[in-house]
């Protein structure tokens, strides 16, 4: 597979997977935590009232069993007593002048009849003020009754509730993001396992299996699913390669007796023109044989066969090997061929078919690239890759042409007086293919550059 | 006298072709149809070179062959395969063959390989020979010096390996596909006429100028060096 083609897992579908846990751990835990410090809140809201509601009773018991000075008594036990320590309490006679209690003056503000009133208190011998819940009472002989509790411990505490949940939210999104990257991470393991094994196949190698034990249930449903996919299109390249090899098979035969049969007659013919007709009806057949061959051995490399004569092999020399074979051929033409590009560049692959593939190229070249000019061979190492580039000075093909003129046995329509098959582009990709690359047709302005991928 | 041929193909039609063939030429034909009889006939020894089918029933042909090679017999063995790739090819050179050829091919590609074995069996087993010549045509191989009647001939690297093979064969056709394979180390069919060319040139700089032509043109198979039109 070429760079251009192989999909990398962009970095978006990272940050979008971690927004979708981050968003997701917020979900569950802000309403969570809401609750929490609203029950927490309320539950201290209905202690202090419980404690108020207490002492309301205990006052008003000691003004219902002594009038005012039962009331004052009990006000007055109260204080001694400490039990209102974090409290206030204060009576006032109907002018509104205190007559017993801990807080010095009635808040002016502060009417009479109120359960349940916020408001700062200057208790006595302090100088801060200090947020209170208040309530009063109107008592039936005139005086006003004043009960509050210091409510400082719910802002204290409301402030280190808030702080805790602060932090466990910032836990909670951090914990979102770490399980978040671990299940990515995972998943991506899992699909690239699934990409590897679909990536050997499109190569031709069938006999990978995906492991269904490894990953979740999911994963074995859909590793099942693709070894199923692989029996059947194993079974189905395996049908081909029988037709197709036992019908080139059969046709090789036939074609064989008929070129024995001409070999012979023309031993025989002893006229000129008969000879020359027979050598004709010959080259034919060669032809036929050769395309057959042709489609014989793209079957064989689409399939990954050829993978077990894979070498380490020169292919700076291969190159020169090819340009000095076909040198003749081209000056022959009134055109040139040199090579190019890297010396000493060692490749792990099949020699006899990479070789096989530039002669195609070559004679592309030669056959299309009428009208002068440069073939030049040449050869790029992009470490991951190998380049090998045929170019030439012909006409070239146009671009929406070029998908075609890679297809079996399309031969483009100007070319079709021109000898050939229309395999050889078809053999090239194959063989790149089996070499895990591909081949990319470009203009070369003016002329065709055809740039061999193969991976290492 | 004549010299023996042991041909194993189950083939029917193959068979006669090429038994047919190689007793027009004037070859002594041993046929056998599996590889069992195959492996009987020989171990006798007494072939000059055999022709092995690669699939035969009973016994398949690479393990005839190891058998072959196993008992100690050197016979030269030319494997027959419908399997054309170059892979194939490799593990039937590995398994001890001495040429491949690949079906379907014309009776010439394989009269040609078997003369080129006749010739390479017994020079094998002799010294190191140093200088070939054909009329006077000389080739010196350690100073890589050409000569053509007392005149020197400059040749490139690649012609002057296709001008050895010519003239290790001579007097035998060699086909384009065998210079190509021992020559370039390709197995392959170049489309075009790419080994004429170089045939052309390399004929050019020897036959030109003088009045025998050494190096022929063989209709249909290939190319012969040879004193004798």
């Amino acid at each position: 597979m070429s760079k251009a083609g192989r999909r990398v897992v962009p970095f978006s579908a990272r940050a979008r997977a971690a927004v979708f846990s981050l968003a997701f751990s917020l979900l569950i835990s802000v309403p969570v935590l809401l609750f929490v410090y609203r029950q927490t809140d309320s539950l201290f809201e209905q202690r202090v009232r419980g404690g108020i509601d207490d002492r309301e009773r205990d006052l008003l018991y000691g003004y219902r069993s002594g009038k005012i000075p039962g009331l004052v008594g009990e006000i007055k036990e109260e204080i001694d007593t400490g039990l209102v320590r974090n409290g206030a309490v204060l009576l006032v006679d109907g002018s509104g002048r205190k007559v017993a209690g801990n807080v010095e003056e009635w808040p002016g503000e502060l009417r009479a009849g109120e359960r349940w009133v916020e408001m700062p208190l200057y208790p006595e011998r302090s100088r801060q003020p200090v947020p209170y819940v208040l309530r009063t009472v109107r008592l039936p002989t005139g005086e006003r009754l004043l009960l509050g509790a210091s409510i400082e411990d719910r802002d204290h505490m409301r402030a280190s509730l808030f702080e805790a949940l602060i932090g466990a939210l910032v836990l909670a999104i951090l914990l979102g993001l770490v399980g978040g990257m671990i299940l990515l991470r995972v998943t991506e393991r899992q699909a690239r396992e699934v990409g590897k094994v679909a990536g050997r196949i499109a190569a031709g190698d069938f006999s990978h299996r995906l492991d269904e034990q490894a990953g979740g249930e999911e994963f074995a449903m859909i590793a099942s699913a693709i070894n199923t996919m692989l029996e059947r299109i194993e079974e189905l390249v395996e049908q081909l390669r029988l037709v197709t090899d036992s019908l080139a098979h059969d046709l090789r035969s036939p074609l064989t007796r008929m070129r024995a049969n001409i070999e012979s007659a023309a031993n025989y013919a002893s006229a000129e023109p008969e000879q020359r007709a027979l050598e004709a009806i010959s080259t034919d057949i060669d032809r036929l044989l050769r395309m057959i061959s042709a489609t014989l051995e793209i079957g064989r490399a689409e399939a990954g066969v050829g993978r077990e004569q894979f070498s380490e092999f020169n292919l700076s020399e291969l190159l020169a090997d090819i340009c000095e074979m076909y040198q003749p051929v081209v000056e022959e033409q009134g055109l040139t061929i040199r090579v190019e590009g890297e010396q000493g560049l060692v490749y792990f692959g099949n020699r006899q078919l990479i070789g096989r593939a530039l002669a195609n190229l070559a004679d592309n070249a030669l056959n299309y690239g009428a009208g002068g000019g440069a073939i030049i061979l040449s050869s790029i190492d992009r470490g991951e890759e190998v380049e090998i580039v045929v170019s030439d000075c012909g006409p070239g093909i146009p671009a929406e042409l070029r998908e075609d003129a890679v297809r079996k046995y399309r031969r483009l329509e100007p070319a079709r007086t021109t000898e050939g098959s229309g395999l050889g582009l078809a053999l090239v990709r194959a063989v790149a293919r089996l070499h895990g690359g591909e081949i990319i047709l470009e203009d070369n302005a003016p002329g065709l550059k055809v740039r061999m991928v193969l991976r290492r | 006298m004549s010299k023996k041929i042991l041909v194993v193909e189950d083939d029917e039609t193959t068979a006669d072709y090429v038994v047919g063939g190689l007793e027009q030429n004037g070859f002594v034909v041993d046929r056998a149809s599996n590889g069992r009889d195959g492996l009987f006939h020989a171990t006798d020894g007494k072939y000059a070179a055999i022709v092995l089918d690669r699939m035969l029933p009973g016994m398949d042909g690479l393990s005839v062959l190891s058998a072959i090679r196993a008992a100690g017999i050197q016979t030269p063995v030319i494997l027959l395969s419908a399997l054309g790739a170059t892979d194939e090819r490799v593990k039937g050179l590995n398994a001890g063959s001495d040429d491949y050829l690949t079906k379907p091919f014309a009776f010439s590609e394989l009269l040609a390989r078997i003369e080129a074995l006749q010739r390479r069996a017994p020079t094998a087993a002799q010294s190191v020979t140093t200088t070939l010549s054909c009329a006077d045509l000389k080739m010196d191989l350690l100073t890589r010096r050409v000569e053509r009647g007392g005149r020197r001939v400059d040749l490139q690297p690649r012609e002057f390996r296709l001008l050895e093979m010519l003239l290790r064969n001579q007097g035998k056709v060699v086909t384009r596909t065998m210079m190509l394979e021992e020559v370039w180390d390709y197995h392959f069919d170049p489309g075009t006429n790419v080994i004429d060319v170089h045939i052309s040139r390399l004929r050019k700089k020897i036959d030109e100028g003088s009045d025998a032509l050494l190096l022929h043109t063989v209709r249909g198979a290939g190319y012969m060096l040879s004193e004798n039109a």
